[in-house]
């Protein structure tokens, strides 16, 4: 259905962001945090109007703002397409955002550059639903780029601290890199299909080989913005920005955006089961690494950082194994648990004057109760506990991968082996990360919250105000709540809970993998093993860290295993590899360039030398003017003699 | 080529004005004093009015059915006696006026051009 109010979602908050960006300086603080939510807030609600009365029939509304650009046979129109899944997704993003502004009023009301923040992250929210919302690739990029600009002014938003000015710029470099390839994808897709739009890119028929190339450069563009393996390195670093920001953008919404875009184009990647087959297996790698780091990392902002790497590796072995709701259903619990979780982090770093480190905590659930309640909540949910929402979508997507027919038909090579059991190793290894991820968890929560406090001397650990924790409690929440859209179908077949559960509610968005949807299977074995995992994993951390004797955790955990507990610790130096292997090779390449095309030819031949021309010119020609007038009369006399010779050279015949 | 010794064409005034003028431009150029550069110039000019009277007098080619030259020579060289008396007047009052600043009419010193 066309309709014509959708620009509004995120213009909204951009009109926001450019009045508290140009104007903030001088508003008073109230106005400018009424204009900062207001903004966000009105977008939620013409969001969750437009949510609520989507067509049964066809559920989308279209509009096409303007035409942006038309060039040869490529026509860009700014369009806007809002259905079940952009839908939620604009839900999430406003409403988990709002949220966020409501919980940054209180963490950043002291800090001088409180107007810049809020214009920062209102474009944030803009950017992001023009992500959300474009119903083209290039306006999708348009918000791809837009998140990735607002994330690197944020990450740096204390630009003058050297090391988070260099976390931003690490997040914003690492991103061109998938960047790169999102764009090439666009152009193999427009030169495979001549259009860009999803409307006409989610039927258009592609060979196995376009469908494959471009899949594969998108999910590049997927890797850098989610954090996948390779590229993963900067997440953790990004966590130098405020922690409102790293709950917003590096958890629950822009870093979800690659396995948004990967459903989104479900056509494409199950034209290219190949591809699919790689999204599911880098996913199911990047969450195993990033957990086994973050059960050795000290700062609570990293482990959580860690956390949300892993999460999204699982989204992508969601999505990856064909069960794109699996993967978005994911998205969505996982963005109310970790903003929960990261908010709530960052009510203890507030509570205790900005000290991150788990090993100065300790205790602090009786300093600041709603904090612990709420995080315990939000790790319950994350650690696949029943029944809070973790448990439901995470073993969706084991079960899905465990039963995918995806890749049935898959070989490696002619007459190679079939990649029938490739599921199986993904639910394996999901399911042993799940239980880390069980394990890390409690060992943050244990660390933080209970036995004795360890914190800085002096520092009395306080609880948040009130305009802090109600978002906490209200995320917490969320987080259980949206249990109800995990629920397997069967089980609510016929009761008005089928229409929330987001598998029947998304049924109809996807593109079923080749070899079609796993056969109907029983839940229960898969909930069996996921209830196991959880509490094992908790077990495995009572073991180690049980509130009475936490701050030796660590060094039991180490005494166990020694070895693989420094590699954890150590995040198996990619970092330093990386450096290694790009950076300073790059930096001496750079420094090479500098010295002989800049110091030796820009400024030494072509500056220089163009000045020591003119100069030795000068020089040469300042003998002929010695003053002597003789001489003047002298030269122009011949001068006069050169040009009669040449006048009757070339008269005579 | 002309026979110098037997034509009596524009041709012998011509090559004499032309040794004039050389003698004179050589003047200019090579001598130090001042009052002889004058001189010179005075030479050079006066070699420019012979030409003129040469034309004047002479066809300027050979059997030509026009008697005589191009009258309009006799009037040039006119002006220019009267340009040459006048650039004389100036050109040595010019002298005085540096002799009397510089003590000197060597035109080697006179390089203040330079600047």
């Amino acid at each position: 259905m066309e309709v014509s109010w959708l620009h509004l979602i995120p213009l909204l908050p951009l009109a926001g962001a450019a009045v508290c960006g140009l104007l903030g300086k001088w508003l008073p603080k109230a106005w400018l945090y009424a204009i900062a939510l207001v903004t966000v807030l009105l977008s939620f609600c013409i969001g969750l109007t437009g949510f609520l009365r989507l067509p049964e029939e066809v559920p989308i509304f279209h509009e096409v703002a303007f035409n942006w650009f038309s060039a040869g046979s490529l026509h860009v129109d700014m369009g806007f397409l809002f259905d079940r899944l952009s839908g939620a997704l604009t839900l999430v993003v406003t409403g988990v955002g709002f949220l966020i502004h409501v919980y940054s009023v209180g963490y950043m009301d002291e800090d001088p550059g409180y107007w810049r923040y809020f214009a920062y992250l209102n474009l944030f929210i803009a950017a992001m639903l023009t992500l959300v919302l474009g119903d083209n690739l290039v306006a999708m990029f348009v918000g791809w780029e837009g998140v990735g600009l607002c994330s690197y002014l944020l990450i740096g938003f204390w630009y003058t601290d050297e090391e988070k000015a260099y976390a931003g710029r690490k997040a914003f470099v690492v991103n061109r890199i998938g960047d790169v390839g999102f764009l090439i994808g666009i152009f193999v897709l427009f030169n495979a299909t001549g259009s860009v739009s999803f409307a006409q890119l989610g039927v258009a028929p592609l060979t196995l080989a376009t469908a494959s190339i471009a899949a594969l450069c998108l999910f590049i563009g997927a890797i850098g913005k989610s954090a996948q393996l390779p590229l993963y390195v900067w997440l953790p670093d990004a966590m130098a920005g405020p922690t409102p920001v790293s709950a917003l953008i590096h958890a629950a919404t822009m870093v979800t955006a690659g396995v948004y875009m990967v459903a989104r184009m479900s056509h494409l990647y199950t034209s290219a089961p190949g591809v699919l087959a790689l999204v599911a297996l880098v996913g199911a790698l990047t969450a195993l690494w990033a957990a086994l780091i973050g059960t050795a990392q000290n700062d609570i902002k990293r482990v959580l950082a860690y956390s949300t790497v892993s999460q999204l590796g699982f989204m992508f072995i969601g999505v990856g194994v064909g069960a794109f709701f699996a993967g978005t259903m994911h998205l969505v619990t996982h963005a109310f648990f970790k903003a929960c979780l990261f908010l709530g982090s960052g009510a203890v770093i507030h509570g205790l004057a900005g000290e991150q480190d788990l090993r100065r905590m300790g205790g602090l659930r009786k300093y600041m109760p709603q904090t612990a309640w709420t995080f315990a909540v939000a790790t319950v949910a994350i650690s696949g506990i029943f029944p809070i929402s973790g448990f439901f979508s995470k073993d969706e997507i084991l079960a899905q991968a465990l039963h995918t027919k995806a890749y049935d038909f898959l070989t490696l090579g002619p007459g190679g082996p079939h990649l029938t059991s490739l599921g199986t190793i993904l639910y394996l290894v999901g399911s042993f990360t799940a239980l880390i991820t069980s394990f890390y968890m409690w060992r943050c929560y244990f660390l933080a919250f209970e036995g004795e406090y360890r914190g800085p001397e002096g520092v009395h650990p306080h609880e948040s105000p009130g305009i802090m924790t109600s978002p906490l409690w209200i995320l917490a929440a969320l987080s259980v709540l949206s249990l109800v859209i995990g629920l397997p179908e069967p089980w609510v077949r016929g009761s008005f809970l089928e229409h929330l559960n987001w598998e029947h509610f998304t049924g109809r968005l996807f593109s079923p993998p080749r070899g079609g949807p796993p056969a109907g299977f029983s839940p229960w074995p898969g909930y069996l093993v996921a209830l196991a995992i959880g509490w094992a994993g908790f077990g495995l951390a009572w073991l180690l860290y049980a509130p009475a004797r936490a701050a030796s955790g660590d060094d039991r955990f180490a005494a166990l295993f020694p070895r693989l507990r420094n590699a954890f610790a150590n995040k198996f130096w990619v970092d330093e590899f990386y450096d290694w292997l790009v950076v300073r090779p790059l930096w001496s390449f750079a420094r090479g360039l500098w010295r002989i095309f800049d110091a030796t030819i820009i400024d030494g031949l072509f500056i220089n030398g163009s000045a020591q021309l003119v100069a030795w010119v000068a020089a040469l020609a300042r003998r002929f003017q010695n003053g002597d007038v003789q001489r003047y009369a002298a030269v122009t006399a011949l001068g006069v003699l050169a040009l009669v010779y040449a006048f009757l050279l070339r008269s005579s015949p | 080529m002309v026979d110098f010794f037997h034509a009596h064409q524009a041709q012998h005034y011509l090559v004499l004005a032309a040794l004039l003028f050389a003698l004179g431009a050589a003047g200019v150029v090579l001598r130090r004093n001042a009052i002889i550069v004058l001189m010179s110039i005075e030479l050079m000019l006066n070699a420019v009015n012979l030409t003129f009277l040469a034309f004047a007098r002479f066809p300027l080619v050979a059997n030509s059915p026009m008697q005589g030259g191009f009258s309009q020579g006799h009037a040039a060289v006119f002006f220019v006696i009267a340009t040459a008396a006048a650039e004389a007047a100036v050109g040595l009052a010019i002298i005085i006026a540096v002799f009397r600043s510089r003590t000197s009419v060597n035109v080697d010193e006179f390089d203040s051009l330079k600047l």
